[in-house]
């Protein structure tokens, strides 16, 4: 794993078709774009309509979507042309450019965030769009925006529920936001960088040798306490099962998404499933050494998929078995458990590095 | 309230009183008899129903408001207050108000039961008497823009309800807009997720905590006492009842309507047909307390639980045996006057060892529910004291059932007023003590055990019943008419609680008066009691651990 860090995927294009000057690097810049994006739709289109709803039959000893198409899967198209053709139905009160700019902002702002994500390898390419230098705080910059469109939803609807939901979004990410990042900051101490790839690559070394077989020193194995709170800090992050409250369908209906219908829905969908697979890329770039895996540097993507999925099976399984917390005691969970717990880790970590380095 | 253990002798016992004494205890309040089957009656003065009711209560040890009826006759008015004992239920009296023709105005019992809040607007609502100091008395099933009262002698049904659409309240049009106060008013219903039916649920929020919420009911109204006084006795009335509480726990309801009949008509069950009642209703109430369970989870879990499928499961296995049982899934229809409808069903080894073997997998299963949800400490954290409901409140509200037995209060009809097969059994009656949501998912839970228990026991009896003696209904008269103006109040414990009937006969084959008094109707009451000052979710999962069907709220 000495190799020099492989091509980003634009310069890839660039030097594969031979693509001159600036304008080569803009187009190329798009092309890749382009086949990251529709990579990320792509793992969403199969997870909304199909993954999710087998994932909770297996739960639930159902069997699921299984007529159209092989194992069901033709559902997915059908879903994509059923929710587009609905009416999109606009409820009088609306906040018109606020109401119609959410459901835009939340997806938009979750795929941002993929365009500093190590994807891994397939073949000769790394699907790695952009390695700034700050390209870990920038990550987290752009998954926070969604917490914006979210406010715009609930304020927008002009509905008592959405309003409820917006609020509750706000106060849940203010009190996971905080712990999320300095948890990952511990890790920036131990890899000494807020490079993408810089942080993969500190994991690539081996933690310990058992029988002549590497384990490398993901910081999931390095330091696991870290690794947990920031799996529960994410998991508020994304709003998902313990910490579903924006949402809360038995509470508020469906909070800020209650009045959205038709395309509007299917783009906070969209946005949502975006999300969580953000979220598992994140978890896996910062604890499970982003794409690394047995097996040669070309098919690295594969044990990024996995780890993705993994994380969005995780969800899925919490969302059929937790209950969930209530408002009050998220964030008292939040200000009073998680933000501790996360400084004496940091303090911790910056302290035992400090002494061994 | 004494710190003692159940079983001492209680120093505040009070004596039980003959029907004289209680007659002494009212003095001159007392106007005449007027005797039920069930219970004496004292008829009073329509402006001492607080004094009498408040001496009955106070004196005399009558704390359970269980049914407030009214009926119209040719000379006057009447309401009837069905008071109980929570110690000793086969201790009854009615106190019988009757009131002016021309100028129906009783005293309200509200000051001395809250629950006679809701059960005196119902028979303002349907029959047309005035409460006098009834602190909210407004129609309470029908809309406000009705025209009479239709269950009153003079209402035509036939003249078509004409009122303007502007006359119409709309429940959620108002937007009770304040600009002094910091609240908001939320409409929860009558179409959201955890309204279990069509429940308007009207809250104040001060952020996310609730100031005040009240129920608006009366979404499903179905008419369902004046269809049952349109039926005969023997035949068009037992069809109903399963349609009450219509989740599953039909046989507990159509045994509620065969008490009160069989009393009447002075009818005597077969010990085996007891049998299968006790063994079928107990089935009901399996099959009613793993749907509480199901959609409790979908309340404090959200919508895409596991628990809510599993618990869905076991009661599809138990519908498999009653459907094996009665032939019918959902509106069973199995219970006749006297007895049931047909025998088990052949071959009877295959439908014992198909109920043992539920039986034997069911333990297992509520270990499992134990692991997933009870146990679960995020769920713990949901649900305990949250939701408070004293013991002495829910009496005050009539409460029972479940909701009361996780109050504390160890009041069980199956036991305190034995009827079918129930007190040659062995089993418990469940209570907890922890007036929460927990509590009142944790009795449920023991109760399945219960149930199964004494179905287990039933099993064993009919397999060994003499095949000679397997009679199955008594002998009833094809057409019933009980005696003229003969009064009776039964009650059954049903799955969410006291589910009593009260029928007078008038000398013809229909009932004069049929007036059900519905468990879930006292129990939603209490909700503002568990819900003020509680956040959001706790209203959502009280709502939900007090287990309501709108269909018998409503009825």
């Amino acid at each position: 794993m000495a190799d020099a860090p492989a091509q980003l995927f634009p310069e890839f294009l660039v030097d594969t078709f031979g693509l001159p000057g600036v304008l080569g690097e803009v187009v190329a810049a798009l092309i890749a774009a382009f086949v990251v994006g529709n990579i990320v739709l792509a793992f969403t289109g199969v997870a909304g309509p199909w993954a999710k709803r087998k994932i909770t039959a297996a739960f639930t000893d159902r069997i699921a979507v299984s007529r159209v198409g092989p194992f069901g899967l033709l559902i997915i198209p059908a879903s994509a042309v059923q929710l587009l053709a609905k009416e999109l139905i606009v409820p009088e009160g609306v906040d018109r450019p606020t109401w119609d700019l959410a459901p835009i902002i939340l997806p938009a702002s979750a795929l941002l965030g993929f365009a500093v994500i190590p994807m891994g390898q397939i073949g000769p390419v790394n699907l790695h769009l952009a390695d700034p230098e700050v390209g870990f705080a920038l990550v987290f910059a752009f998954a926070s925006i969604a917490s914006v469109s979210l406010v715009m939803a609930g304020y927008g609807s002009n509905n008592k529920y959405s309003m409820l939901g917006g609020l509750r979004a706000v106060a849940q990410n203010l009190a996971y936001e905080i712990p999320l990042i300095v948890t990952a900051m511990s890790v920036v101490i131990f890899a000494g960088t807020l490079e993408m790839s810089g942080i993969v690559a500190a994991q690539s070394e081996t933690l310990v040798s058992i029988g002549g077989f590497d384990i490398p020193a993901w910081y999931a194995l390095v330091n696991p306490f870290a690794f947990v709170l920031f799996l529960a800090a994410n998991m508020a992050e994304i709003g998902r099962n313990p910490f579903d409250i924006p949402e809360a369908p038995t509470e508020i209906v469906a909070g800020y998404q209650t009045e959205y219908s038709s395309s509007y829905f299917v783009l906070f969908y969209l946005g949502e499933f975006v999300h969580i697979f953000l979220g598992g890329a994140i978890l896996a770039v910062t604890f499970l050494g982003g794409p690394a895996g047995p097996g040669p540097e070309s098919i690295s993507f594969l044990w990024f998929v996995v780890k993705v999925w993994g994380f969005f099976l995780f969800t899925q399984w919490c969302r059929s078995a937790l209950p969930r917390v209530r408002i009050d005691q998220l964030i008292e969970i939040g200000w009073k458990g998680m933000l501790v717990l996360s400084f004496a880790n940091l303090v911790l970590t910056a302290v035992i590095v400090g002494v061994i380095a | 309230m004494s710190l003692e253990p159940l079983d001492s002798p209680d120093a505040d016992v009070i004596p039980d009183h003959t029907p004289e004494e209680l007659e002494a205890l009212l003095g001159d309040l007392v106007l005449a008899r007027d005797d039920h089957l069930n219970a004496p009656g004292f008829v009073i003065r329509p402006d001492t129903v607080q004094e009498t009711l408040s001496i009955l209560k106070e004196q005399a040890g009558y704390d359970h408001l269980s049914l407030v009826s009214a009926q119209e006759y040719e000379n006057r008015y009447e309401s009837i207050y069905h008071l109980k004992k929570f110690d000793d239920p086969t201790q009854e009296v009615s106190v019988v108000v009757p009131a002016d023709k021309d100028n129906p105005v009783s005293q309200s019992g509200e000051a001395v039961f809250r629950t006679a809040d809701w059960h005196e607007r119902e028979a303002y609502d349907l029959v047309g008497i005035e409460y006098d100091d009834h602190p909210d008395l407004r129609r309470i099933l029908l809309p406000e823009t009705w025209q009479g009262h239709p269950l009153s002698l003079d209402y035509d049904m036939n003249q078509p309800q004409i009122a303007a659409l502007p006359a119409h309240v709309n429940p959620i049009q108002d937007h009770h807009r304040d600009d002094e106060s910091d609240t908001m008013f939320l409409n929860i219903g009558p179409h959201h997720p955890a309204t279990h039916g069509v429940l308007h649920l009207k809250t104040v929020l001060d952020g996310e905590q609730v100031v005040d919420v009240e129920s608006d009911i009366g979404y499903l109204h179905r008419c369902e006492e004046q269809m049952a006084q349109s039926g005969t006795y023997r035949h068009q009335i037992m069809p109903y009842p399963d349609r009450w509480d219509y989740i599953s726990a039909g046989l507990l309801n159509e045994w509620a309507y065969a008490r009160a009949a069989e009393d009447l008509a002075d009818i005597e069950v077969p010990e085996y047909a007891q049998v299968i009642r006790t063994m079928g209703a107990e089935m009901c109430r399996i099959a009613a307390h793993m749907l509480a369970l199901a959609t409790f989870a979908l309340d404090v879990n959200g919508d895409f639980t596991a628990t809510f499928m599993y618990a869905i499961n076991d009661r599809e296995r138990v519908q498999n045996l009653l459907e094996d049982l009665t032939g019918q899934r959902l509106m069973f229809n199995y219970f006749r006057l006297g007895g049931v409808v047909w025998d088990l069903p052949e071959p009877r080894e295959e439908f014992f060892s198909k109920t043992r073997d539920f039986l034997d997998q069911l333990p297992g299963n509520i270990e499992e529910y134990h692991n997933l949800v009870t146990s679960n400490e995020i769920f713990q954290m949901r649900t305990i004291d949250t939701g408070i409901l004293p013991p002495e409140v829910a009496k005050n509200y009539g409460a029972t059932g479940p909701v009361l037995r996780g109050s504390g209060v160890d009041y069980d009809l199956r036991r305190d007023d034995p009827y079918g097969y129930y007190d040659e059994l062995d089993w418990d009656v469940i209570t907890e003590d922890g007036c929460d949501n927990y509590s009142r998912l944790l009795v449920r839970m023991q109760e399945v055990e219960e149930s199964a228990k004494i179905i287990g026991q039933c099993v064993d009896l009919l397999e060994d019943w003499p095949e000679d003696e397997r009679t199955i209904q008594a002998n009833v008269p094809r057409t019933l008419r009980p005696d003229d103006d003969t009064e009776v109040y039964r009650a059954v414990e049903a799955a969410k609680g006291e589910l009593g009937i009260y029928i007078r006969s008038d000398g013809t084959d229909k009932p004069a008066r049929f007036k059900i008094r519905s468990p879930c109707f006292s129990n939603l009451q209490t909700l503002p009691e568990m819900a003020n000052g509680e956040y959001i979710p706790d209203v959502i999962a009280a709502l939900g651990s007090l287990d309501i069907v709108l269909g018998e709220v409503d009825r």
